[in-house]
């Protein structure tokens, strides 16, 4: 918190050298977002990597308010967003249909990464509308207020809500089994 | 656990690792980026009144002799003007390099200061940080120390000789405005910010014999964010790191001192062991870890007021009880052993009345949304029943666990 306070003054400042100090710190966090998001590993970690090119060449061109861990969530799932819908005008299938998630979750490597504990919620997660998806995500794991997740979608929060409810629900009932085990 | 939050703690837990090939491009952008940035800088200014100069026909005869009369100064100056003019850069550039310092703050009317040692990583950001309080900067607690490390604040309140453990925003909060109040490079960079700005007006000495410091006099324009304020810093002319800094207020037409701030030690590593405050208190001390333990009562649908009298009816039941496990839990979690031995001796009998809450009394516990709760119990001494009257039970959000409330101080 202390530190996260600095960084941002850095950066405000126009200190390029406090972005080592972020990538090194949120890095992680921000794959897995992406990852969860996208369920590809390369993707997530493109998608990570336009984020922080972006950042760094808007850095001294706008200053920085509110939580580093937000905004950076916020531009992976925009990213990760802009990902998925271009995927989705190649393949002209709709995600649900088409079934990605389960088949990428059958992905070795991605298996082995996440590990079997959390393969069933990733499959899960997968099941789920990209919309809700990233709701459940970016509120849960990434901290995100209803709000915040609003404005980035350019939805109402009451939307927000209902796709995290739905989205909870849904995955509440995919994995009821292995949840109450 | 209900199934909702087993699957929210599962996706918390979800965890990939940024691959050495992203670590790598990601890196050499940001270093990509910042040579370009120094490049920049220098390109825009230095070659662009060159050019200026040399396009036009005229200027480059004059050019010629401007250079041929440049150099012949330069022959005759050479060694009287070697070093350059100071300037508040050269101070910012000096503090890259700090990764140690210790800090004297002195106030206006108190002997004892304020002493903040402060360790940074290799990026600059803060590591560690000791700072100690005299009992005038204690905000009622007396003397004591604050240790950041690892994202946890030990305080050591050497009069109640207790040793409290936490990992708080608010404390984070706190320690970041220590940390910029008195850390020098943040100092400089406000200053040489606000110049830029126009907020400041700057007067620098810098005097030719090189022991003496270079004085920067920043004074706030009527118009800042700071009227009536000036800022004297003292640099050396050496290293050009600031060995202090002098605050002054401007009161009935004269500059009056407040404060002066004293830097020493600069990347002279600090002990370790300033940083385990374990092993400084004595063994004896009350030790009480709440980054390890639920403090407290959860606030719920209980307006402030009415959670900070639950709170002390629960404490004073759990007295009645002499249950001394729950009665520490509502009391910054107290060890019950240290607490028995505090009251062991009183037999609690009744309650008589609790509350109104009210806020604090001391500005900053208030603000901290501290309140306080009249309380009045029954207690029977020396074989007589007897009404205790007690005015100062404070009871306060805890600090590390949102939601959450506790009694805290003294009863």
């Amino acid at each position: 918190m202390l530190e996260d306070k600095l960084l941002i003054w850095k950066f405000n400042r126009g200190n390029r050298e406090v972005l080592h100090r972020i990538y090194e710190k949120y890095k992680d966090g921000l794959v897995t977002l992406a990852g969860a998001l996208l369920h590809d590993v390369d993707e997530a970690e493109d998608a990570v990597h336009d984020v922080f090119v972006g950042f760094i060449r808007s850095s001294g061109s706008f200053k920085l308010t509110g939580s580093l861990r937000g905004y950076l969530a916020t531009c992976v799932a925009n990213n990760a967003r802009n990902r998925m819908r271009s995927q989705r005008r190649r393949q002209c299938v709709p995600l649900d249909e088409a079934g990605l998630p389960a088949s990428s979750s059958e992905d070795a490597a991605y298996c082995a990464v996440f590990g079997e504990q959390l393969r069933q919620l990733n499959e899960g997660l997968g099941w789920l509308s990209y919309e809700q998806r990233e709701v459940v995500l970016l509120r849960i794991y990434s901290g995100l207020k209803f709000k915040a997740i609003a404005e980035s979608q350019g939805v109402s929060i009451s939307t927000v809500q209902g796709r995290y409810r739905y989205g909870l629900e849904k995955l509440r009932s995919l994995l009821n089994s292995e949840v109450e085990r | 656990m209900r199934p909702a939050e087993k699957i929210e703690k599962m996706i918390t837990k979800l965890e990939l690792k940024a691959s050495a090939r992203l670590d790598e491009e990601v890196h050499d952008a940001i270093s990509a980026a910042l040579d370009k940035s120094k490049q920049t800088t220098s390109a825009t200014v230095k070659p662009g009144v060159w050019r200026i100069i040399m396009n036009n026909r005229i200027s480059k005869l004059a050019a010629a002799a401007v250079i041929m009369v440049v150099a012949a100064l330069a022959i005759t100056f050479m060694g009287r003007f070697t070093a350059p003019a100071y300037g508040l850069e050269q101070s910012i550039e000096a503090n890259h390099s700090v990764r140690y310092i210790y800090i004297k703050d002195f106030r206006a009317g108190e002997d004892e200061p304020r002493q903040f040692w402060s360790e940074l990583d290799e990026s600059g950001q803060v590591k560690n940080v000791r700072m100690d309080f005299p009992e005038w900067a204690g905000s009622g607690d007396g003397p004591k120390i604050i240790v950041w490390k690892d994202n946890k604040a030990q305080v050591w309140l050497k009069k109640k000789k207790i040793l409290i453990t936490i990992t708080d925003k608010a404390v984070a909060d706190h320690m970041l405005k220590w940390v910029e109040e008195c850390d020098p490079k943040l100092a400089v960079e406000h200053l040489y910010e606000r110049q830029a700005r126009g907020e400041v007006k700057i007067q620098i000495v810098q005097p030719s014999n090189k022991s003496e410091v270079i004085s920067v006099t920043a004074t706030y324009l009527p118009e800042s964010s700071k009227p009536n304020v000036r800022w004297v810093m003292s640099v050396d002319q050496g290293t050009k790191l600031v060995t202090a800094i002098q605050v002054y207020q401007l009161k009935g037409g004269e500059w009056q001192y407040t404060s002066v701030m004293e830097f020493y030690d600069y990347n002279k590593p600090i002990d370790a062991s300033m940083f385990a405050l374990n092993e400084e208190v004595p063994d004896d001390a009350m030790r009480i870890d709440q980054t390890t333990q639920e403090i407290g009562l959860p606030k719920g649908e209980l307006t402030d007021e009415q959670i900070a009298a639950e709170v002390a009816r629960q404490f004073f039941k759990a007295l009645i009880a002499k249950d001394y496990t729950m009665a520490g839990k509502l009391f910054e979690g107290i060890p019950a052993e240290k607490l028995q031995e505090g009251l062991g001796h009183v037999k609690f009998l009744r309650i008589i009345s609790i509350g109104p809450a009210a806020p604090h009394p001391i500005a900053a516990i208030a603000a901290m949304g501290g309140l306080i709760v009249p309380c009045t119990v029954e207690i029977e001494k020396d074989g007589k029943l007897v009404q205790w009257k007690l005015d100062r039970i404070g009871v306060r959000p805890v600090h590390s666990q949102p939601n959450r409330w506790t009694i805290f101080g003294g009863i």
